[in-house]
């Protein structure tokens, strides 16, 4: 991790009343501090990472409180560390991306709340659903019904961000249970205000250290605690929680005029909904509603008696409740059919079943809801017509663009040392026809995406390899398997290697070594090169033999000849058992932070520097654009042929290439054209430099040519 | 304070890595520091990486002085008719916004760049895959209240600043923007990185919409590189260019210019023949217009000027060449450099600069291995000897005639021409195609060998031509050509080991073998 956060870590510290400016996830890290919590872990992933660079960067701040926190190897490691509030009254919270984390954390989530909790224990989960999303598209709040773990979804301004962590953990030990508080990407994203209040020093921490240690069987889930932790659940913790929230009125009501209709929100949606209801005039600048609104800032466990309350009287609700399945909307309808109220509930139909509530299906769903209840003193057909002019735009660009503008997915950056191997990958599919390539969760996972195309399944983060244990077996080719270095100590080492170790597969593994888990914000990991406090940084190859792997080979990334030839040598050697390849190149992100500084400083020292640049002759590129085809390098790109005969655009490489020596690489593994030059030029030369150079010019100029014109 | 008063929606679209963030940054410090409550979000993640990423603000252009301690309810995603003021980095990206209805007619400014970054789904064509963008302009002028659109990217290189400062002072240009000057320059001032630069483009940005004559100019340029040239015909073959139609005057003077740069003058004057030929062809069959001459010649001197050794020789040791890197790399004149050749010479190079004779037995004896006889040269091209090498090719420029290459090639036109030359009396659109398909051969080693065997298809099929089919026929060609110049081949990698034999899998490992690792 080159970067510094050392501005976010003085607004940790901010004092009582004064004003915190930030991002929503930078407040969540605040409060947290605030609430005296005594041990923080995770594991890093957008939205959340930065809780985790942050207080990675603030360990004197940490320090001083006795606070202990550490970058989890897991979500199943940091959930598990919530364990510590089990048996003591110490607070404890730890984050990561959801659904995907929840999913690796469940064991430990599941026997958490079974056994329940003494102190608080907070789950922040940075929700990453809708768009820019970069994972499987699931609801979290299944999670929380099926081990009954209560969860927060506040209203997505740092005010209440920040207040509804500081109560979780009150709801956490009022009702015994752990708490999960839901942020979507945009509210960890969010620039705002709060006020700040004075940090806590937790009562027991790296200071102050429990003195005994806590025996409790009915905590420990074996038979009979277990039946009894279900009972406690239900009979204790649940009621309990509900008298919480109730108590505290987590849950917010925002009277309107309209009275014979409302809305029931999640408090994360509250904005997108009144932003919506400000379009179709039917809420002000200041969320001044006409249509009576109840947000839920806790989505589970709901709150019977405060929607029975809010439904009474009313016609109908409008139900807003994102991504399925609607858990909300059936257990709303339940209530009223079971008090025998006979309130309409609008929810999905108004609005899609599945996908994103972006602004656009929020104007059509409360246009819609609208329309088919025409509140008294409302003109529902005004409200009708504003919602289609608004949205009609859409559909007149659609049909005057003809055809969509061309898509830009995220892809590898300039100089990266993952697509090296992915052209080596690519030629080695060419060579050996369709191979099976099993695909894993990281920035390798561009590799799917054009130009490459290589990889076939993508099973989850670290299961690159154990996800070809199957298909290994049914395929007349070796398969290949694909790992990061991050998905390697996540769990690959164990659900992939020691796996296929243990049952002899014969296949072929590439782990991409590139020292962080680049695509979450370069963190760093066991292997990484440079190691924040722990001096030592673990090595994969030495793993790799400990756990029995006879044939590894490490290759340098951008060696794409090499890559090929170590690649074919694995497809085809009499060698059984598993073949590793470690492709090993520095992630170029990180590298970039690091030496440009470094060649700023020498420039100005006028020191001797010499900066690598490619380029193509476009008089000899005839437009056939394979080089690209094995590349994809955002500078290696084209432009408008020079030529007056030729129509075709030309290939060119722009001012963001890094010198990463790929395309050259390419030129000669792929035999491309020679229109390819690498450039070194030399500054702050040495005098001999500049000797040598005015020779050669001087005999170049001599020998060079022109362009011949007819006389 | 006033509940009518909206707040005021701005959409950022831009590529990851062109200082988005940055530039929401400055907003919302520039707002902030006038006391107006401001809110920004966005969805990096993964797409701040290359991909098209956003960022999304809202700010309420009333002091909190005078809003009695109320706070607006800011949404956090744009929605359609909400956004006041779109600002794109790039065409596409602006293409993107209006076509996800972020632009209202009534309501919505568009600011943006009008340069492109190719997506990838450009580049990998092998033909022309550039979407329209005059297209895309359009239809924001249409569905847009405002929009200016000029070059940020040049005024950004102008400035030695990034193109996020050129847009931020383009934003506050339009005055739709309710910020002050002074507050959005106290912001980069307070970034504190690389202020004077962006300083600087923030001027230029918002001088280029506050006065449009300045946004003209590179707009123009960016037509002008686009655009056909229209030269009068000059040299000796003028008056020989100047019989043929106004509309064949440019390719034909290209075309002369291109083949005696490539060979000589005879060169040039057996190309005028070839395409006095296809004229009075297009002429006495009164079925083609000139246009189909035209792309016969056009593709006829690009054809004739084929790249082989001596020609790339000949290019890469030019004096403007080594000029032309210089100013591509941003080398000043006297900056020492290394510049490195990467060449891959094979059988067919070989073959390009020997006798019919001898690279006839070559290939015969080798062609089984011909995959294998590349070999990876860097030649470092700035050593005297290095270029020297490059001299000693070009030089062999006078031989190129009776080599085995220049042979085949010759034999192919002349294939294609008759061909040409038969439809040309037989039927127009098929005459054009096949014009066209002159496309099809270009190119290096494989790419070019693959073009040969495209080329032959294609004048197979159009040998079936008769008076009956030739609409029919013409279809085919077309259909062969277009999957030609679309075949979008990975090029095969050239190992040592071609066509390995693929070891059975071995489950329960041997005793032998797993004892020895290789």
């Amino acid at each position: 991790m080159e970067r510094s956060f050392a501005q976010e870590v003085e607004k940790l510290q901010l004092k009582k009343g004064e004003l915190f400016h930030g991002e929503g996830i930078l407040a969540v890290t605040k409060a947290l501090l605030q609430s005296g919590v005594s041990y923080v872990g995770g594991y890093q992933g957008a939205p959340i990472s930065h809780l985790i660079d942050v207080l990675g960067d603030a360990r004197d701040l940490l320090d001083e409180l006795g606070i202990y926190f550490e970058n989890s190897a897991s979500e199943a490691g940091a959930a598990a560390m919530l364990s510590a509030s089990v048996n003591y009254p110490v607070r404890g919270a730890v984050t990561w991306k959801s659904t995907v984390g929840t999913n690796v954390a469940s064991d430990a989530l599941s026997n958490l709340s079974s056994a329940g909790v003494l102190g608080g224990a907070l789950i922040i989960l940075g929700e990453d659903y809708g768009e820019g999303s970069s994972i499987i598209q699931e609801r979290t709040h299944s999670f929380a019904m099926k081990s009954q773990m209560w969860l927060l979804d506040p209203r997505p301004n740092l005010t209440s961000i920040v207040k509804s962590v500081e109560q979780g953990f009150e709801l956490s030990e009022a009702s015994n249970t752990p708490v999960m508080i839901q942020l979507r990407i945009r509210a960890c994203h969010v620039h705002g205000s709060f006020v700040a209040s004075d940090n806590r020093a937790p009562v027991f921490s790296t200071h102050n250290p429990l003195l005994k240690a806590r025996f409790d069987p009915g905590v420990i889930n074996l038979p009979p605690a277990t039946y009894a932790q279900e009972k406690h659940k239900i009979d204790q913790r649940w009621p309990a929680a509900v008298k919480y929230i109730q108590d505290n009125q987590l849950n917010e009501h925002f009277p309107g005029d309209c009275e014979d209709v409302g809305i029931v929100a999640p408090g994360g949606l509250y904005n997108g909904l009144i932003g919506a209801m400000q379009q179709l005039g039917l809420a002000d600048s200041f969320g001044k509603s006409r249509i009576p609104i109840l947000a839920l800032n806790v989505v589970y466990p709901l709150v019977p008696e405060e929607l029975l309350a809010f439904c009474r009287g009313k016609r109908a609700v409008l139900m807003v409740e994102e991504g399925q399945p609607n858990h909300i909307e059936e257990a709303l309808n339940a209530f009223l059919r079971k008090s025998d109220i006979a309130t309409e509930v609008h929810g999905k139909g108004a609005f899609p079943m599945a996908g994103e509530y972006t602004g656009e299906v929020l104007l059509k769903g409360v246009s819609n809801f609208i329309d088919a209840v025409a509140p008294a003193g409302l003109q529902a057909d005004t409200v009708h017509m504003r919602a289609t002019d608004l949205v009609r735009v859409k559909a007149d660009a659609a049909q005057q663009l003809g055809n969509p503008v061309p898509v830009r997915p995220p892809g590898f950056c300039v100089g990266c040392p993952e697509r090296p191997v992915f052209s080596a990958l690519k030629m080695t599919k060419k060579k050996f026809g369709d191979i099976h390539i099993s695909a894993d969760i990281g920035c390798h996972t561009f590799g799917a995406l054009a130009p490459f195309q290589v990889g076939n399944t993508v099973l989850g983060y670290g299961l690159g390899l154990a996800s070809s244990s199957g298909i290994g077996h049914l395929m007349d080719k070796r398969v290949i398997s694909i790992m990061g270095d991050g998905g390697f100590w996540h769990g690959g080492l164990t659900t992939g290697v020691v796996n296929a170790v243990y049952n002899q597969h014969d296949s072929v593994l590439v782990i991409m070594k590139n020292g962080y888990t680049s695509a979450t914000g370069t963190q760093v990991i066991p292997s990484s090169p440079s190691q924040p406090v722990k001096p030592v940084a673990l090595d994969i190859e030495t793993t790799l033999r400990g756990v029995g792997v006879k044939w590894v080979k490490t290759v340098p990334s951008y060696k794409v000849g090499q890559m090929l030839e170590t690649l074919s040598d694995a497809m085809t050697t009499t060698t059984p058992g598993l073949k590793v390849i470690i492709a090993d190149g520095e992630c170029q992100l990180e590298r970039q932070r690091r030496i440009k500084p470094q060649i700023a400083r020498s420039l100005a020292a006028k020191e001797r520097v010499v900066t690598t640049r490619f380029g193509i002759d476009s008089d000899v590129c005839t437009g056939d654009h394979s080089c690209i085809r094995i590349s994809g390098c955002p500078s290696l790109t084209i432009k408008p042929n020079p030529s007056a005969l030729r129509t075709d655009p030309v290939a060119s490489v722009n001012n963001g290439c890094v010198g990463c020596g790929l395309c050259g690489e390419n030129a000669h593994a792929a035999v491309l054209c020679p229109s390819f030059y690498k450039a070194e030029i030399i500054r702050n030369p040495s005098r001999f430099d500049r000797i040598k150079h005015r020779l050669r010019s001087k005999v170049i100029g001599w020998m060079a040519g022109q362009s011949r014109v007819a006389a | 304070m006033n509940p009518q008063t909206k707040s005021f929606s701005i959409l950022i679209a831009a590529l990851g890595g062109e200082g988005g963030g940055v530039l929401a940054d400055w907003l919302v410090a520039a707002a902030s520091s006038m006391e107006f409550p401001v809110q920004s979000t966005s969805v990096p993640g993964v797409a701040q990486r290359t991909g098209a990423t956003n960022y999304y603000i809202e700010l309420y252009p009333v002091p909190r002085s005078e809003l009695a301690g109320a706070t607006p309810v800011f949404a956090l995603t744009p929605s359609p008719g909400r956004v006041d003021l779109v600002a794109a980095t790039e065409l596409m990206e602006a293409g993107r916004a209006v076509q996800s209805g972020f632009t209202h007619p009534e309501r919505t400014t568009l600011v943006a760049s009008t340069h492109r970054e190719y997506a990838v789904a450009e580049k990998v064509i092998p033909g022309d895959g550039r979407y329209d963008g005059q297209g895309v302009m359009d239809v924001a002028r249409t569905l847009s209240k405002k929009v200016h659109l000029f070059d940020m990217r040049q005024l950004a290189l102008q400035h030695g600043t990034v193109i996020n400062s050129v847009l931020f002072g383009a934003m506050l240009g339009t005055g739709e923007l309710p910020l002050s000057r002074q507050a959005c320059e106290q912001a980069i001032r307070d970034s504190g990185k690389a202020v004077k630069a962006s300083l600087a483009g923030f001027n230029a940005g918002f001088e280029a919409v506050a006065n449009p004559a300045a946004v003209a100019a590179p707009a123009v340029a960016e037509a002008a590189a686009e655009a056909a040239p229209t030269r009068k015909p000059t040299g000796p073959l003028a008056d020989l260019i100047a019989r043929y139609p106004e509309s064949l005057h440019a390719i034909l003077q290209a075309g002369v210019e291109q083949l005696v740069d490539y060979q000589d003058l005879g060169y040039a004057m057996t190309y005028m023949e070839r395409v006095a030929q296809v004229h009075q062809a297009q002429i006495a069959g009164e079925k083609a217009g000139p246009d189909t001459t035209r792309e016969a010649a056009r593709y006829l001197a690009l054809w004739m000027s084929y790249e082989d050794v001596i020609r790339v020789a000949d290019l890469k040791s030019r004096a403007q060449r080594l000029q032309r890197v210089r100013t591509e790399v941003g080398a000043g004149p006297n900056d020492p450099m290394r510049v490195t050749e990467f060449l891959k010479p094979g059988l067919d190079e070989l073959c390009s600069v020997l006798p019919r004779g001898i690279a006839n037995m070559l290939r015969a004896r080798l062609k089984d291995r011909a995959h294998q006889l590349h070999v990876g040269i860097h030649l470092r091209s700035d050593t005297v000897l290095g270029f020297a090498a490059l001299v000693a090719l070009r030089s062999l420029r006078g031989i190129r005639p009776r080599t085995w290459r220049f042979d085949r090639e010759q034999q192919a036109i002349k294939r294609w021409l008759s061909s040409l030359q038969a439809a040309l009396a037989l039927d127009g659109a098929l005459a054009h195609e096949i014009a066209l398909a002159g496309n099809v051969v270009k190119g290096y080693g494989e790419t070019n060998e693959r073009g040969h065997r495209n080329l032959d298809r294609i004048l197979a099929i159009a040998a079936e031509a008769g008076p009956g089919n030739a609409a029919a026929i013409a279809e085919r060609v077309r259909a062969e050509r277009l999957r030609a110049l679309s075949e979008g081949e990975t090029p095969s990698p050239v190992v040592s080991n071609t066509n390995p034999v693929i070891k059975p899998i071995s489950f329960v490992p041997r005793r032998k073998s797993a004892a020895r690792s290789d």
